[in-house]
Order: C-alpha cells, then sequence, then structure tokens
C-alpha cells in the first residue's frame, strides 16, 4: 500500500458533524456502505461541489472534534471511497473506530495543523510516519502516527476484510490463549 | 511508578504491564449484548460464515430494551433472539423477567465482580465500574469478539476524581453526576476512564455508584470506574467470593488529570433539551409545566432511587395532568420495592410501573411522549425524540426532583416537600 498521500488541502473548520455536514442522515438510516455511492455525497452539507473536485490523494484536513455526532461510518466510507487521507486536530473516540474500520487513513491528533496549511496548498502526508509536508508553504511537520496494528487493518481494507482476514488465520492454540485469562 | 485500575485490569488480561494509547487487544471476560442487537450480530456471524461463538460461555444475552412485546414484531423478535441463544448453546441468558436491566442484575448476581473487564453492546456497560469493573462499550465490533475473541482498543488514559463529603438532603447523586459532566470539558473526558476514589467514595451506595459511573459517557468518556474492595461489595449488599480482588487506583499512577468533587458543596440540578450536558440550577427551570414524569433507567433505577421518589409521592398524589412511570432496575430491585411498601406508595399516588429493564429511556416503547409534551425524568438522555415525539421536550434530574415535579405538575425543587415533611 502507498501510505504517501501527495495532493492539494481541503481545509475545514471545528466541530464538523458525522451527520448533516460530513454525509446525509439518510444514508445511515438507509445503512448505505457502498464507498461507490458515498463518495458522491462527502462534505455535501458544508460544500456541495466538494466531492466533485476532489482528487485522489487530495488530504482533507480538520480542526478538533472532527465526525462528532452520533458515530455513523458512512460519511468515513465516503472520504475512503474519493481516494483522499484525513489528517484532523482530533477526532471522537467513535469516528476514530468507524475511520480506521472504513480503511481510511489518518492522522488523529495534530494539534494547531489547521494554521499550517490552506485549501489549495499542495500537501504531502506520509501516513505511516506521520510526516506532513506543505510544499506551498515549503514546511515541514511531523506528528504521531496510528500504531502498526491499526495501519495493518487500514491496509487490508478495514473492518469487514481484517475480521476476514483473522478467521482465517485463527490457530487453535490462540483458543487456548483467550480462555488462559478468564476469571468467570 | 504506580498503576490506574484501568490500567491494572488490561495489564492482568494481556499478561504484562501496558502503557496508555498503546493499541492492545484484550480478551473479554464477559461479552453482554441485548435484545435489541443479538440478532444483528447473528447476521453478521453468519455473512462471516461463522457458525460457533468462540467462547459461549462468556456471552450474556439478556431482554431489557423490549421486555413486554406490545407488538408482533416485537414477539418475533424475542422468538428469534431464543433461537439464538439455544444455536449458539448461550447459557448466561437472561429473558422476560428473569434478570432486568444488563446493566445492573449481572453485579447483583456476583456475574460481574471487581477487577473484570467487560465488552458490551451498549454505550452504558460502563455502569459495572460501580462494582470496580472495567465496562467498555463496542459497537460494530461486538460481533469482531464475538467471532475471534477480540478486538482492538486503545488503552485510554485515566482522569482521577477524588470525592469528598456528604450529599445535603434533598441533593442526590444525580446532581452530583450532572453537574460534573457539564463542567469536565469534552476534550478531557473524552477517551478518558473517570476513576472515582477518595474518603467520599467508599461510603456510596450501590445506586449512588451506578449513576456516577452511567453519566460520564454522554460526554464522550470510555469508562468510569468507582474504587471497590471486598467491604464495600458487603455494604452495597452485593455478593461477594473470597477469590475477590481490591480494586484501587495506586497514588503514584500516571493520571491525565486529577479532580476532586466536594459532593457537600452541590444543589438540585436539570438537563435541558437537547443535551444531557446543558445543565441548569433547578430554580432556574422551576415553574416549567410537565406532562410526564419517569424513574427508572440505567443511570437511576436501584432501590436507592425508588426509596428516594418514594419518600415525596408518600401520602400524595400526582398533579392530575401528570402521567408517571416507574422502571425498577431489575426482578430483585421489584421485589425488594414490594417488600418495602414503596410500590404501594408508587400505585397509590397514580403512577404505572412497568416491567424491570430500560422502561421509556429505551426510545419510549412504553410511555412515550405525545407532540409537544414536555417530561422530566432521571433518562440517560434528553436528544429529540429519545421518547417518542421529536418536538416533545425532555428535562433529566434526580428522582427527588422528578417526583416532586410530579406532583406539582411543574418543575420542582424537592427541597419544597422535606422541609414541610419536617414540620409537625
Amino acid at each position: 500500500m502507498n501510505w504517501v498521500y501527495s495532493g492539494k488541502c481541503w481545509k475545514f473548520g471545528d466541530n464538523i458533524a458525522v451527520d448533516g455536514d460530513l454525509m446525509k442522515l439518510e444514508f445511515a438510516l438507509t445503512r448505505e456502505t457502498r464507498p461507490e455511492v458515498l463518495r458522491r455525497h462527502v462534505m455535501g452539507g458544508v460544500d456541495p461541489s466538494f466531492a466533485g473536485q476532489v482528487l485522489p490523494g487530495d488530504v482533507l484536513v480538520a480542526g478538533k472534534r472532527f465526525a462528532q455526532g452520533n458515530p455513523h461510518i458512512q460519511g468515513l466510507i465516503g472520504i475512503t471511497g474519493l481516494g483522499m487521507g484525513l489528517v484532523v486536530e482530533s477526532i471522537p473516540r467513535g469516528s476514530f473506530r468507524n475511520a480506521i474500520n472504513a480503511g481510511l487513513p489518518l492522522l488523529p491528533h495534530c494539534p494547531d495543523v489547521t494554521v499550517l496549511c490552506e485549501t489549495g496548498d499542495r500537501i504531502e502526508v506520509d501516513f505511516r510516519i506521520g510526516s506532513f509536508r506543505n510544499a506551498t508553504r515549503g514546511e515541514l511537520h511531523s506528528f504521531e502516527p496510528l500504531d502498526s496494528s491499526l495501519l495493518r487493518i487500514i491496509e487490508i481494507g478495514g473492518w469487514r476484510a481484517n475480521v476476514t482476514s483473522r478467521l482465517a488465520s485463527l490457530v487453535p492454540q490462540e483458543l487456548t490463549i483467550s480462555s488462559k485469562n478468564s476469571t468467570v | 511508578m504506580g498503576q490506574t485500575i484501568a490500567e491494572k485490569i488490561l495489564s492482568r488480561v494481556v499478561g504484562r504491564r501496558v502503557k496508555v494509547g498503546e493499541i492492545i487487544f484484550p480478551a473479554p471476560d464477559l461479552v453482554t449484548v441485548h435484545d435489541w442487537y443479538i440478532r444483528e450480530c447473528a447476521r453478521a456471524l453468519a455473512d462471516f460464515g461463522v457458525e460457533k461463538i468462540r467462547d459461549p460461555q462468556k456471552l450474556l444475552v439478556c431482554t431489557d430494551h423490549e421486555p413486554v412485546a406490545t407488538s408482533e414484531r416485537a414477539s418475533e423478535r424475542q422468538k428469534t433472539v431464543r433461537d439464538i441463544v439455544g444455536q449458539f448453546g448461550i447459557k448466561l441468558f437472561f429473558d422476560v423477567g428473569r434478570g432486568g436491566h444488563g446493566h445492573m442484575f449481572p453485579m447483583e448476581m456476583g456475574i460481574v465482580r471487581p477487577g473484570m473487564f467487560v465488552l458490551g453492546y451498549d454505550t452504558h456497560v460502563t455502569n459495572y465500574g460501580a462494582v470496580g469493573c472495567l465496562g467498555i462499550a463496542l459497537v460494530t465490533e461486538i460481533t469482531e469478539v464475538l467471532a475471534c475473541g477480540s478486538a482492538w482498543i486503545r488503552v485510554p488514559p485515566t482522569v482521577r476524581v477524588n470525592v469528598s463529603g456528604r450529599l445535603k438532603r434533598g441533593v442526590s447523586m444525580r446532581d452530583v453526576a450532572q453537574r460534573m459532566i457539564s463542567d469536565i470539558s469534552p476534550e478531557v473526558a473524552d477517551y478518558a476512564v473517570l476513576e472515582f476514589g477518595g474518603e467520599g467514595s467508599s461510603g456510596l451506595s450501590f445506586g449512588e455508584r451506578v449513576t456516577l459511573c452511567n453519566t460520564p459517557v454522554e460526554i464522550g468518556a470510555k469508562s468510569a470506574v468507582v474504587e471497590c474492595d471486598v467491604k464495600d461489595l458487603a455494604a452495597m449488599g452485593l455478593p461477594s467470593r473470597t477469590d475477590d480482588v481490591d480494586m484501587k487506583g495506586d497514588g503514584d499512577g500516571e493520571y491525565s488529570k486529577i479532580l476532586g468533587i466536594d459532593l457537600g458543596s452541590h444543589e438540585p440540578q436539570v438537563a435541558v433539551p437537547p443535551r444531557p450536558d446543558l445543565v441548569v440550577n433547578v430554580s432556574e427551570v422551576a415553574g416549567t409545566r410537565i406532562d410526564h414524569a419517569f424513574v427508572g433507567s440505567c443511570a437511576n433505577c436501584s432501590i436507592d432511587d425508588l426509596r428516594a421518589a418514594a419518600s415525596i409521592l408518600r401520602g400524595r398524589r400526582l398533579h392530575s395532568r401528570v402521567r408517571m412511570f416507574v422502571t425498577p432496575g431489575t426482578q430483585k430491585i421489584a421485589a425488594q420495592a414490594a417488600t418495602e411498601g414503596l410500590i404501594a406508595t408508587f400505585v397509590e399516588a397514580g403512577a404505572i410501573l412497568t416491567a424491570p429493564g430500560c422502561g421509556p429511556c429505551a426510545a419510549g416503547y412504553v410511555g412515550n411522549l405525545g407532540p409537544g409534551e414536555t417530561s422530566i425524568n432521571t433518562g440517560t438522555r434528553n436528544d429529540p425524540g429519545r421518547l417518542g415525539a421529536r418536538n416533545a421536550s425532555i428535562y433529566l434530574a434526580s428522582p427527588l426532583t422528578v417526583a416532586a415535579s410530579a406532583v406539582k405538575g411543574a418543575i420542582t425543587d424537592a427541597r419544597e416537600f422535606l422541609s414541610q415533611d419536617l414540620e409537625p
């Protein structure tokens, strides 16, 4: 997998809501999970023209509590579907899990990253090591990357693919390990 | 360097010392799933081609969200739940009328004990912190736990909350808990475990501990836990075993923040629509007309909560406009309430008793709200539509405040009644 995303920066502020801003609620209610459908509606509540303009390799940058609200996965699947990466100042727990489950490369904790770039800047992010290069400004910054076990889930394609892979690799010894710690 | 309770529990489970922020795949001691999700779990397992749950003896299934089926759809679901329980050989199954609220009875029965690690499909699995157990909620990944034995979690930071003092008359732990989630920044609580300890925590009742562990999830806390030892279990009237461990945080543990709560400094609080952390002093909303009242939900369904509501309702009747529902948390609490005469008090006041479980708080399938109506209740949340009509208004408060408001027909400071009761 190519962990280096090189493209245009699309910047948003704090408190982007998962329902309404990032994705229409109706897709959560109908349990739509097809990336090819959801990608066309990403950030539709903030900028309806957004999804039509971005290219694979572009990076969505946002402030604090990105994708806050009831943790629906549809918006995060949509970002993955666009081929974008995600860089945020903070993201609530439920949406963080959903981003991993959607197979979306992200840097979840990048303090003040929204002052380091503007929409339209040329950005290069290496999600494996946490580097954030703003080529327009000629600046390089570094943030904490995801743990390698989470990178592996993203690499394999998200939650569903990861569970399938875990089931295939379960060996009898693991049964012993999982019941050894029991106090029930 | 010492450890927090959450670190001690997770370290035991993975067999080595964990550090905050690392990703681990801990195998839980118990998994809990309720009647509104086990069917979805079974479908997801079928999609993966999984025919056997990895550890069926570690899965607890209970019917608490909709114990009394009032539609064909609900009866069908209950039947499906029973079929799934049989199919997977689940022994810890608590059907209608057998346990009650899944966030309560496992502690009463000694299934959930100090030091355990539980994963549950439902945000308020954190209630188990009342007995020093770490309960963490998962959503989709519960299916992964059933299929593979674990799912990833990030070792959470811990916020220490030192409890001191005693509650004043007319003030309850719900008031303290609501004030707390209003005051703590979501940036501090998000991902964190709140660990309650200190001299004021050891004397807390079972119900008070449950309320403290239930409320913080509304601002994004991962879990909450109260220090607990065998003496505390005995004081709460809960079963204990000789191998039960004392769960205390180490004083020199690495806490992300240390806060203090003086119980004696609190006043009655009310959460106003539409969020549980929009909390004001009762005086700011006193006089707001209400149509509906409810005491129950996993936040406030203990015998203490029923006693508090009954202390106001005894010898009084509900306001003519108000309907009131009371939901004991468990079968055991309902029986205890009957023994103590609390149920007679509720019924004589004009209130309606519902089956043990979630009561109206589970999306208003029983005792719901009509368009434009106003409720005051002890439920967990007050989002629009939580109890039925989307344009209904929901205020959240302590059992004392709810009962006093139900008598007056408007939001009321219960201390008005308490002072009357003291007069000869």
